[in-house]
């Protein structure tokens, strides 16, 4: 062999011989491809899930856009914040670009692909069966709740159930949704724990209540009665709830995971900003704008809310917070730039200064108001739900049971002022429990959905230019639109 | 502020190493013994050689041949031999014996005759060349006192955009080969003696040989995935084969930096005459006012130093080049330097007849200190009505931007940098055709910063409670490893150059930095992240942000045929493989093809006299770009996604899917289309090429939004989606001849080129553009049809007059008489920001470049003109106003009443008038006297006379002047990101440099 040959053939040995050259695994940085793969994987996976409530998207896109499009309030802050924005929804001449649809809708599919991870890769983990069990029903509580949310304002959505969706995916329909979300409740009941097994540590896990509570609810939704009512009183039957004496401590800080906290979104209440120091913006948004600074001051509950409230109800109070009053020794002062009291031209008052007291914290130096714990479902609602399931069924007296338990507990000891409902017709006790969860849950983000639900919404919208057969559902935001190439069809009028 | 005892020990070190040069230039005197005369003629025609150098091998002793090529030299040592060198032909080496009378005869050397150029692995003659190269030599190099080679190829290339938009110590230029191809990164790739880097700040310019642009995908298709946006190779110098004696080359040179032109801005009479107006009764008696000039503040005139010793020569079985190089330039602002030392040795060892060894090496520690980086927009938005110090002496409280002067004072930024580039390497001839060559190149860098900010108060708005210090530790670190087989061989009327090759790379950096507050003790050598010299838990460190790990495997190869010297015919391929992408596009292929013509050697060509050289050549390729953000392929896990339970509101660990990457991601790719022609007329007195080319750049990385269902928060991801077309031609021609002893030469380049975005997401819907944000403002706009990089805002129509006016035209809410008037481009009845329209573009469409030079017994004179135009600058930085800042100049023609000016709006301090539209939008066409040298050679004689063959003075003047309507400090405005380009948002001015040096040649 030459000197030639000698030197191609160490050439061609170096060229052969590089394959594990060009493997670089990604530094510091963990990939899908290797996760969750351990029981702690998996239980940092399931508490990754409830991370979406915290995030503001999860609030009807940041702001409460529901209680704004309601005849409970108006959009607040000062008349030029948002005008352009939020103020469309005060007259329903919101369009599917609207930036509220897509962080709303993005934060719900964000959600929803957390706890598909749970669902689908969890099975695999080689751990405790119950705790695996526990966690993969606590997702699938908490995909129900994001489909709720999500079939509640678009009706049929793409019903996506696998981290790795595709392109081309097409909306599924109401009915597809709403069957998702049983099925996944119904899944989910038998391996949740009571909320009295949970450590006092861990309050705030999915329980038993709460998909009990949800499933019925959504059975409501569908008008499917009979099954809401069996559903909500197992959570009434079963013993771990009831309501707190004072009904400020139905949101309030004092009830915290308290004994009316059916499913309740944890928050630290610290000086600290930010999501990652495990604040929620919720309560930033409605908060008393200007002095004391406690937020953005949105939410402003209407003159037509305030005197809808029985004479004497102590719960208005506890709902509206004015411009001058005094709370745990602050005087609201409120914004330099928003009017005391907003005229039309007729010189009608139509507006005064004044904000959502239900999601005030209390205490003289809270920096932001980002601790506040939102109670997506309490057990008020519950009661009121399973008044109106057993209406609906024929069922006046175990009806009028629940609402009176309200109404007792709303009265706070004086008997003077609401009175306990008596036997009535089915038609006007449906327009007692209306008024009842009007003020019950005011400017907690439900009178707008049960407006539409109950098929009220376009006689009493619609003079706020609410147009039936449009409004019962949002735009599909218009960049999912034009990102799926028009495979996602647009909601009727939109 | 310089204070005054820097500016003398700066003054103090010019004056050592002038003194130093002095005394080497004293040579060395010689005995004398005995005499050796003869002559030296061409081998060919034996005609005397004037000029051709005689020396005795081993020693200095030498002489020059007369006009008829005769010499006499009295030599040393009988035994010696004599070495007879010429320009242009093959040094000669023979032994004296006893001769007294030697003639000598000279062969041409053919291969310096023939230009040759230097191509990607390789080199070639120019005659033989297919692709569009273009060679720039070393002496245009060292024009430009700049720490950087780049910036000298200013106005010099065709096809070549380089811009120096910033002034500061040791910034790059930008440097955009044919173009902006992509949204990402377009920075050409730089291969320094066969080493593949992304930047040449460590080169210092006299060192280098020559540098070769290469710009169609015949020329850089070798580079494969790396050729996209050109590639312009260096070649650094080494000792010649045959020079015995050594050649010692001695230069320094001394520059002084001034500010080119100051911004119009108003003075403090006339600004607090607005402030009056904007709130009534501000200031009672604006005589009393002082009014400062906060440039003439911030700006001083400051020096460059350049020193720099080479060796270069060879013995029997060995070439060497050693040089050393001081560089240090002091920024206009204060507190800004720039320092490098570059050594660098080349050497190559001949160890038998047929292998070879040798090694480039470069070692360069850098030294810098940078000041506060807003410091140009704070001197340009600084209240003028505000004398820079209180009666009292302290810093005066600057509203909005604080006091510069305070901030220049407390900003102690420090860095330090080492950086190693080398290459060893092994050449074997295997036999007459077929040669072997290795090499190992290594390129590691290391930097280190420190910065510390004192406690201090000036104003509420402008202080430092507590001190803090900073630190960052940087290293790079990589290796090329190269092997090619070379393939040569000459038979009848075919020449055949070809070659393969197999090549590796690595490449990988980290940085970790960290910062701590409150030292106990405050003195620079305290600045540590010591535990106890600061609060411990003040320390935050570990902030390990930044890695990047990839590697490359490439084959490759090419194929140059050429037969009977007319015909041309060029392959190339590469076949990149890269750790950067995932599994299904982790190799590629880039191909390229080339044919020319050399018609001047056909026979009818030969009857045309006139024509000297006529070549025509096409060229068409695929080359790609892997300079992409690669760790987007990757879907990694959220952190931080936490979970809150219980009434103690305890964080619970939370981790889960997160970010969406696109495991298809792949390089962005560049078809390339050029047909050349080049041509030489009367004896190649006028010589010239011009280029027609088509670049379409596809797979250009976009971060596209995905379908809310995918759960990507609303997120975008990255894909291979945009499209851009650049096309154009480009000329250089130049013009040599002499008269008598004057010798001129004038030369010409010019650029025209047409960018446009074809594709960005390619849905044809909302999403389809790319948009550029700045303070909340959407400035570009990207677009099918349009330049990358479109500015986007209103389109104004003057002034509104009057109240009716305004009631009856579309406008903002809170629109007076006198504010500017917006179209309502999309005519729905308001205006916002659907209103935006497309504003220009920041690419210039045409670039230009002019040159002459004469000499003249001994004294040489060079102009170089440079210039571009047909693009836009956006004068963002008038734009953002949060609070009350100076105005420029034209406000001060305000609109006051109806039919006064329907151009300058009435004074108000922001909103309206200063959102985005054309009245920032300025055209970006500009002319500059970029360079005027002279020097002057001693004669010959006299140089003999003191011992030394060359000595050359010289002065020179850079960015004398520029034409230019835009009213900011230069109009090179080019920030460097593809999206953000051509956009003022203020920058360290590039200053207008006066230089003088000597250069000393040893022979």
């Amino acid at each position: 062999m030459n000197n030639t040959m000698k030197v191609l053939l160490i050439f061609i040995l170096l060229v052969s011989s590089c394959d594990d050259l060009l493997e670089k695994p990604l530094q510091n940085s963990l990939t899908q491809a290797s996760f969750p793969i351990s029981a702690s994987d998996a239980l940092a996976a399931i508490n990754a899930c409830y991370y979406v409530f915290r995030e503001s998207g999860y609030h009807t896109g940041m702001y409460p856009i529901d209680d704004i499009m309601s005849d409970d309030a108006r959009k607040g802050s000062n008349p030029d914040d948002a005008a352009s924005t939020i103020g469309p929804f005060d007259t329903f001449e919101f369009a599917a670009t609207n930036g509220s649809f897509s962080n709303w809708w993005n934060t719900l599919y964000t959600g929803i692909k957390r706890t598909n991870v749970v669902i689908n890769l969890v099975q695999d983990i080689e751990m405790d069966q119950t705790l695996k069990a526990q966690y993969i029903a606590e997702a699938q509580f908490i995909r129900a709740q994001l489909y709720f949310d999500a079939v509640r304002a678009w009706g049929g959505v793409p019903l996506i159930l696998t981290t790795t969706p595709t392109v081309g995916v097409v909306r599924s329909t109401l009915e597809q949704v709403y069957d998702q979300i049983e099925l996944d409740l119904l899944d989910a009941i038998p391996n949740l724990p009571l909320k009295a097994e949970i450590s006092l540590n861990e309050q705030g896990r999915i329980t038993k209540g709460a998909a009990q509570g949800l499933l019925g609810k959504s059975y409501l939704y569908q008008k499917r009665y009979g099954e809401a009512l069996a559903e909500l009183k197992k959570v009434i039957t079963s013993g771990q709830y009831g309501l707190e004496p004072d009904f400020d401590d139905a949101n309030g800080i004092n009830g915290e995971f308290g004994v009316e906290s059916v499913f309740e979104v944890g928050a630290v209440d610290g000086l600290l900003e930010g999501i990652e120091n495990g604040t929620n913006f919720y309560a930033n948004v409605q908060g008393v704008r200007g002095t004391p600074n406690r937020g953005w001051g949105f939410n402003r509950p209407t003159l037509d809310l305030i005197n809808s409230f029985e004479t004497g109800d102590p719960r208005l109070e506890s709902t509206v917070l004015y411009v001058g009053e005094v709370i745990d020794e602050i005087t609201i002062s409120g914004d330099g730039l928003t009017p005391d009291e907003t005229r039309d031209s007729n010189n009608n008052l139509i507006e005064v200064e004044c904000y959502n007291q239900k999601v005030w914290t209390p205490g003289t130096i809270v920096a932001p108001t980002q601790g506040h714990n939102r109670r997506v479902m309490r057990y008020a609602d519950v009661l009121l739900l399973a008044a109106e399931a057993a209406n609906e069924t024929s069922d006046i007296a175990q009806a009028l049971i629940y609402v009176n338990q309200v109404r007792l507990r709303a009265r706070e000891g004086n008997n003077d002022v609401l009175p306990d409902i008596t036997t009535m017709g089915q038609e006007a006790l449906r327009g007692v429990i209306m008024n009842e969860r009007r003020h019950e849950l005011a400017l907690e983000g439900h009178r707008f959905w049960d407006l539409v639900r109950t098929d009220l919404a376009g006689s009493i919208l619609g003079p706020f230019g609410f147009a039936s057969g449009t409004h019962e559902l949002m735009p599909i935001p218009q960049i999912e639109i034009d990102l799926t190439q028009g495979s996602l069809i647009q909601n009727n009028g939109y | 502020m310089l204070n005054s005892v820097d500016r003398l020990q700066r003054m103090k070190k010019i004056c050592l190493v002038s003194i130093t040069l002095v005394f080497l230039s004293i040579s060395i005197a010689l005995a004398q013994t005995l005499k050796v005369s003869g002559r030296i003629v061409d081998s060919e025609n034996g005609e005397g050689l004037a000029g051709a150098t005689v020396l005795e091998e081993g020693t200095n002793n030498g002489t020059i041949a007369d006009g008829d090529g005769y010499f006499n030299l009295a030599i040393l040592n009988q035994n010696a031999e004599l070495s007879i060198s010429f320009i242009g032909y093959l040094t000669k080496v023979e032994k004296i014996g006893n001769r007294s009378l030697i003639n000598f005869s000279l062969d041409l050397n053919i291969e310096e005759l023939s230009e040759i150029v230097v191509i990607g692995y390789g080199s070639i003659r120019k005659s033989d060349l297919t692709g569009a190269v273009s060679s720039v030599k070393s002496e245009e190099l060292v024009k430009i006192p700049a720490s950087n080679p780049l910036q000298a190829l200013q106005g010099k290339v065709a096809g070549v955009q380089v811009n120096n938009f910033s002034g500061e110590p040791g910034a790059a230029p930008t440097v955009r080969i044919r173009g902006v191809g992509t949204f990402n990164n377009n920075n050409p790739v730089y291969v320094v003696d066969g080493v593949i880097l992304d930047d040449i700040g460590f080169i210092n310019s006299n060192d280098i040989q020559s540098l070769e642009v290469l710009k169609d995908a015949s020329a850089t298709a070798i580079y494969g995935s790396r050729g996209a946006n050109g590639v312009i190779l260096i070649t650094t110098k080494r000792g010649a084969k045959g020079q015995l004696t050594p050649i010692v080359t001695v230069s320094s040179e001394i520059s002084m930096q001034s500010l080119q032109k100051k911004i119009e801005l108003l003075d403090g009479n006339k600004f607090s005459e607005i402030v009056n107006i904007l709130t009534p009764g501000t200031y009672n008696n604006l005589d009393a006012l002082p009014s400062t000039d906060w440039q003439d503040v911030l700006f001083t005139k400051s020096p460059i130093q350049s020193y720099q010793v080479s060796v270069a020569g060879a013995t029997n079985k060995s070439q060497y080049y050693f040089s050393v190089a001081y560089f240090k330039q002091d920024g206009i602002i204060p507190h800004s330097s720039f320092g490098r030392i570059s050594i660098r040795v080349n050497n190559d060892y001949q160890i038998s007849k047929r292998i070879k060894l040798g090694h480039n090496l470069s070692f360069v520690p850098t030294k810098s200190q940078s000041t506060n980086g807003g410091a140009p927009f704070n001197v340009y938005r600084a209240q003028p009505n505000i004398a820079p110090y209180t009666l009292l002496g302290a810093f005066s409280e600057v509203p909005g931007v604080g006091n510069v002067l305070a901030d220049l004072e407390y900003t102690n930024s420090f860095s330090k940098g080492l950086q190693l580039v080398g290459n060893f390497f092994l050449e074997v001839a295997l036999n007459k055709a077929f040669h072997f060559r290795t090499s190992y190149g290594p390129n590691i860098s290391y930097t280190q910063d420190k910065g510390y900010t004192p406690a201090y108060y000036v104003s509420a708005t402008q202080n430092n409670a507590i001190d803090d210090v900073r630190r960052r530790y940087a290293w790079s670190q990589g290796w090329l490893f190269e092997n090619t087989i070379n393939f040569n061989k000459n038979w009848d009327k075919h020449r055949i150059d070809a070659l393969v090759g197999f090549t590796t790379q690595d490449n990988s950096n980290e940085f970790i930095s960290g910062s701590g507050q409150n030292l106990l003790r405050s003195n620079e050598n305290f600045w540590y992240l010591t535990q106890n010299n600061l609060v411990a838990s003040s320390i935050s460190n570990g902030i390990y942000d930044d890695n990047n790990y990839y590697s490359m495997v490439s084959y490759l190869g090419r194929v140059n045929y050429v037969y009977d010297n007319k015909y041309l015919f060029t392959a190339t391929f590469r076949r990149d493989g890269s750790s950067k992408f995932l599994d299904a596009n982790k190799w590629g292929s880039f191909p390229s093809l080339a044919v020319g013509w050399n018609l001047i050697n056909e026979s009818f060509m030969k009857s045309l006299s006139v024509f000297s050289n006529a070549k025509i050549r096409a060229s068409w390729g695929i080359v790609g770009n892997e300079k992409i953000p690669y760790q987007e392929a990757y879907s990694t896990i959220s952190d931080g996604t936490n979970a809150i339970f219980g009434p103690n509101e305890q964080q619970f660990v939370g981790q889960s899917f997160g970010k969406l990457g696109n495991p298809d991601l792949k390089w962005e790719s560049t078809k390339t289309l050029d047909f050349g022609f080049e041509w030489g007329l009367l004896r190649d007195k006028l010589v010239g090429e011009i280029d027609y080319f088509r670049k379409n750049t596809y797979d250009i990385l976009v971060a596209l939004q995905v379908p809310g269902y995918y759960g990507n928060s609303g997120g975008s991801v990255f894909y291979n989606a945009g499209e851009v077309r650049n096309k154009g031609w480009e000329m250089t021609t130049s013009w040599t001849d002499q008269i008598g002893d004057f010798q001129y030469k004038i030369q010409g380049n010019y650029t025209h080129l047409t960018n446009s975005t074809q594709k960005v997401s390619g849905t044809g819907g909302s999403d389809d553009a790319l948009y550029a944000f700045f303070n909340g403002y959407t400035v570009t706009k990207t677009t099918p049809g349009v330049p990358i990089g479109s500015f986007y805002g209103y389109q104004t129509a003057g002034i509104f007059q009057n109240i009716e006016q305004i009631n009856n035209t579309p406008h903002l809410a809170t629109t007076q008489p006198g504010d500017l008037i917006f179209v309502d481009s999309d005519g729905d009845g308001k205006i916002n920001t659907a209103d935006f329209v497309n504003l220009g573009s920041p690419i210039p469409t045409h670039m230009y470049g002019l040159s002459a030079s004469a000499s003249y017994m001994g004294l040489d004179l060079s102009v170089d003109f440079q210039g571009q135009g047909g693009n836009k600058i956006y004068n963002l930085k008038e734009i953002v106003r949060p609070a009350l800042y100076n105005f420029e100049a034209h406000v001060a023609n305000y609109w006051t009443g109806e039919g006064t000016t329907n151009i300058e709006p009435r004074p108000t301090a922001g909103g309206p008038n200063f959102s985005p539209s054309d009245r920032f939008i300025y055209k970006g066409d500009f002319i500059r006297l970029r360079n005027v040298a002279l020097s002057y050679t001693l004669p010959a004689a006299l140089s003999a006379k003191i011992g030394t063959p060359k000595t050359r003075i010289f002065v020179s003047a850079t960015n004398v002047f520029t034409l230019s309507e835009f009213p900011g400090y230069s109009p090179e405005v080019a920030n460097g990101g593809a999206i953000f380009n051509g956009i003022d948002t203020s920058v360290y001015p590039v200053a207008t440099v006066y230089s003088g040096g000597i250069n000393v040649t040893f022979k």
